[in-house]
């Protein structure tokens, strides 16, 4: 197999995977924030809110790291860092929602920032990602609609995968702290992938 | 959070107009004898879809979901004060139990029948309902011949996030918080009953509202009973009201003394001695015990169960 389609199909699957994990993040952020925040629609206003927040913030600023480093390792670090800090959400998250609807209350104020702790940092750091994928798989202009079709394509196929299995199948039968630190440690895995083949996904790219 | 009779009998298909007539039929499991409920109102709040239905002497409010209606609430209009529904009157048992009846607090309002039952045949008690839906309240006073007063207020915020603001402490908690066929998973979980524990008085009670149909039902009794020493369970005609308290269990000869004098004292429409005649006690508890952290509470409502089999769980009071 030419290194280019081997580059392709794990910037790919990565793209995957990671989608199915930011989604299930999303889906999991509701059991976080019902028993405190109650679970009408502004729990959910909030948390689609945060993650396209976090979606927008990433592209942004994978778009600049990339541009300057190209470095398939950096991306990868702050993906470990986004899987180290969902992998505490557990830890913490019940003391500080519990000050914080005593402190700030359960209105728009206290549910987007509860919202925004929990979630708002690692998902941006996890869509740093996607401006990564499509500038190391872009090796012609030529193929440059493609490209991105490809990589936001096969991404949002995790998105939705991400949602789906998430509610139906893992929710009802698993924890959701215990949900937290694999989907976490998938992300830490994701990162280590990316770290370790750093030559390798820079390809023909210094 | 509101109030639901029998969600699994209470919603079927909408079929036009005679699905409406269906709905005066069928919807409340009684037996009303009109052939066709008028809309009065829709309503389209924050939370829900609400329908006020009327079919002459009745009124009752209803939450629209999958093209099903599912009743919260009902009143007979030529006598508001009677609790139509019948679980709703066990769901007064609740005071027969605790040492004193100074504060009660209801979560969920739905069209507020039983506060105000309570609050008018207790004059010695003040009662908050919290209730998450501002137009539920806006809708109960308007159909329903709500009224706040001195003793009887509300407050609109989820009960979960009120209790754990709030830390005054009741001597009855009341909880009937449906959003038509489901009840929000955090108002099931041991963390939630923990903290409605941790608000009660010395010899304080928790009273639920359960729909017994499906496997639902097992978990949130055994859930109760793992933070409650003692769980009653009485059927109320379709749902099955559970009160939940700590402490050596009381004997039915206690509970009935002490129905009695709350009876002699209060002359209350439903004699609770007579009601305190359908306990049963939850004594082998088979459900999943529900936590913050696993509460897959769609799933288990899928799975229905026969109505009667609860039965198995518990035993005769002694």
């Amino acid at each position: 197999m030419q290194s280019s389609v081997a580059r392709g199909i794990l910037l790919l699957a990565l793209a995957c995977v990671l989608g199915f994990a930011l989604m299930g993040f999303e889906m999991l952020g509701s059991r976080y924030l019902y028993p405190y925040f109650g679970g009408g629609i502004n729990t959910w206003a909030s948390l689609i809110a945060t993650v396209l927040v976090a979606l927008m913030a990433g592209y942004l600023l994978g778009g600049a790291l990339v541009d300057r480093t190209l470095s398939p390792r950096l991306c990868g670090m702050l993906l470990v860092f986004a899987g180290v800090y969902l992998f505490t959400i557990p830890l913490w998250v019940d003391p500080l929602f519990g000050w914080m609807l005593t402190s700030v209350g359960d209105g728009m104020a206290g549910i987007v920032l509860a919202a925004t702790l929990l979630l708002l940092l690692p998902l941006t750091l996890m869509s740093t990602f996607t401006p990564f994928a499509v500038r190391l798989l872009l090796v012609s202009i030529a193929f440059g609609g493609r490209i991105v079709s490809y990589v936001y394509g096969v991404s949002t196929v995790g998105n939705v995968l991400g949602t789906l299995v998430t509610t139906f199948v893992l929710v009802p039968s698993f924890g959701s702290r215990a949900l937290t630190m694999i989907f976490a440690g998938v992300t830490i895995l994701c990162g280590g992938v990316m770290m370790l083949s750093d030559r390798f996904l820079r390809g023909a790219n210094p | 959070m509101l109030k639901c009779i029998s969600a699994g009998r209470a919603g079927f298909g909408r079929c036009g107009a005679a699905g409406l007539a269906c709905l005066a039929l069928l919807a409340l499991a009684l037996p009303l004898a009109a052939a066709a409920a008028d809309l009065l109102e829709k309503r389209e709040s924050l939370y829900n879809n609400i329908f006020i239905f009327s079919d002459g002497d009745n009124v009752s409010m209803t939450f629209g979901q999958n093209k099903r209606y599912y009743t919260e609430s009902a009143m007979q209009l030529s006598d508001p004060g009677a609790l139509i529904v019948e679980y709703t009157r066990f769901m007064t048992m609740g005071v027969a139990y605790p040492p004193k009846l100074e504060r009660v607090a209801e979560i969920g309002l739905g069209g507020g029948r039983t506060v105000s039952y309570l609050s008018a045949s207790l004059p010695d008690t003040g009662i908050l309902a919290i209730e998450l839906d501002k137009d539920v309240v806006d809708l109960a006073k308007k159909y329903f011949k709500f009224q706040e007063t001195a003793r009887l207020r509300t407050v609109v915020s989820d009960g979960r996030a009120f209790l754990l603001k709030d830390s005054e402490k009741w001597d009855v908690v009341l909880i009937d918080a449906y959003r038509g066929p489901f009840v929000p998973f955090h108002l099931l979980t041991q963390e939630f009953y923990r903290l409605v524990k941790s608000r009660l008085n010395p010899g304080g009670v928790v009273v639920q509202n359960i729909e017994p149909s499906t496997m639902l039902f097992d978990s949130a009794s055994a859930t109760l009973k793992s933070v409650f020493s003692n769980v009653d369970l009485y059927d109320g005609g379709g749902n099955v009201v559970a009160v939940g308290y700590d402490g050596p269990p009381v004997l039915q000869a206690e509970l009935l003394a002490r129905a009695a004098k709350v009876q002699n004292r209060y002359k209350l429409r439903y004699d609770l001695t007579k009601l305190a005649a359908e306990r049963r006690i939850l004594a082998r508890p088979q459900g999943k015990v529900l936590t913050d952290d696993f509460a897959p509470v769609e799933t288990m409502r899928a799975i229905e169960k026969n109505n009667e089999k609860w039965k198995e769980q518990t035993e005769a009071p002694r």
